[in-house]
């Protein structure tokens, strides 16, 4: 019974320990160029200033969208694979030229790690991920 | 926030603090079957972490700037970690008995230099073990460089963006880390809980294990405070 009550405190520990992450890899390099990503018949296009991209430092994040319209604001969604970081929430505006634009700060990771994941929701197209590194 | 503290204190805090928790439930002695005994420290613990946390929110809610903020508390965050990660190591090398002090045949203590500052680094930190301590222990943790805490704060400091006031920012900053840090302690309260109820049984059966275990994690948080 006692060991029991052990393994299932160290098995919680383990389960829920910050190392134990088995991390995927990155599909964009967003500190060098644009990532695209398609959703439906809909391409959306994620750029991140200025750059390389850095933790703990305020970025732009601009969204163009294309094969759709859409006017209402969107939300960029940040967070960590395999690790929850909280919900990190950019409101994106409408800026005169199209483009959705809005201000965020990724946190740096103290663990060391450095991959982390957008998510845009587009009314209508479904919704679009993409991943890629900070530098810290 | 609380639902994110709530998420967040399974899947983020049990990892990152859990270890501290574990290990000053272990190294304080807390005697199990004393509902009073174990479950006060506890408590003192996670209130020490939500004061910080929240004195901090209302900081970002006031300034309504987050990396500003953490870049003036940076330096003062790695010192935190390392003292902690310091002590944990000096607990652990306490319950080893690594350092206890040979005796002469008239039966007085020997102490080198080394040896003798050792012991009276291990006493003064073994000294300090009340239930109040552990209060100030929790404001220290709270101080911890942590991913998900940092979310937090952007957050609070966005809503002290759209405060009229900074007192009305303080406020807004101060009660979003206020839910999130509630969130976050039925977690750690259960890890705590499980270990002051085991822990005799730990450590009559995996005391060298449960000692390593402090150094282990003690050089991790020193090793992350000046190498991560």
């Amino acid at each position: 019974m006692r060991a029991r009550n052990i393994i299932i405190l160290l098995l919680f520990l383990l389960l829920s320990s910050a190392y134990a992450v088995i991390c995927p890899a990155a599909e964009c390099d967003v500190s060098h160029g644009a990532c695209i990503a398609m959703s439906g018949n809909t391409l959306v296009t994620l750029d991140i200033s200025p750059k390389p991209a850095k933790a703990m430092k305020e970025l732009f994040f601009s969204v163009t969208i294309k094969g759709t319209k859409i006017k209402t604001p969107l939300l960029l969604v940040l967070s960590m694979p395999g690790m929850y970081m909280g919900r990190n929430e950019v409101a994106l505006k409408q800026d005169t030229d199209g483009s959705f634009i809005g201000r965020g700060i990724i946190p740096r990771c103290p663990a060391g790690k450095k991959l982390w994941q957008a998510d845009i929701a587009i009314p209508g197209s479904g919704s679009v991920s993409y991943r890629f590194h900070v530098d810290d | 926030m609380f639902g994110s503290g709530l998420l967040g204190g399974v899947g983020h805090c049990a990892g990152m603090c859990g270890p501290v928790v574990a290990t000053y439930t272990l190294g304080f002695s807390l005697q199990a079957g004393h509902m009073r005994t174990y479950a006060l420290p506890q408590v003192l613990y996670n209130a020490g972490r939500i004061t910080t946390y929240s004195i901090m929110g209302g900081i970002m809610g006031m300034t309504g700037s987050f990396a500003g903020v953490v870049k003036s508390i940076e330096r003062f965050q790695t010192m935190t970690m390392a003292a902690i990660g310091m002590v944990m190591i000096i607990l652990g090398l306490a319950a080893t008995g690594w350092f206890s002090l040979p005796k002469s045949r008239t039966g007085r203590e020997i102490a080198s230099p080394v040896t003798g500052f050792v012991n009276r680094v291990i006493r003064f930190i073994s000294a300090t073990h009340t239930t109040g301590s552990v209060y100030v222990i929790g404001m220290a943790t709270g101080f911890i460089p942590c991913g998900l805490l940092y979310t937090a704060y952007i957050a609070a400091a966005g809503t002290g963006a759209t405060a009229g006031s900074p007192v009305e920012g303080f406020l807004r900053g101060m009660s979003t880390l206020l839910l999130f840090g509630l969130g976050t302690a039925p977690a750690l309260l259960l890890i705590g809980h499980i270990t002051a109820r085991k822990g005799e049984w730990i450590r009559k059966r995996l005391y060298t294990v449960s000692s390593l275990f402090m150094i282990a994690i003690g050089a991790i948080f020193v090793y992350r405070a000046f190498c991560g």
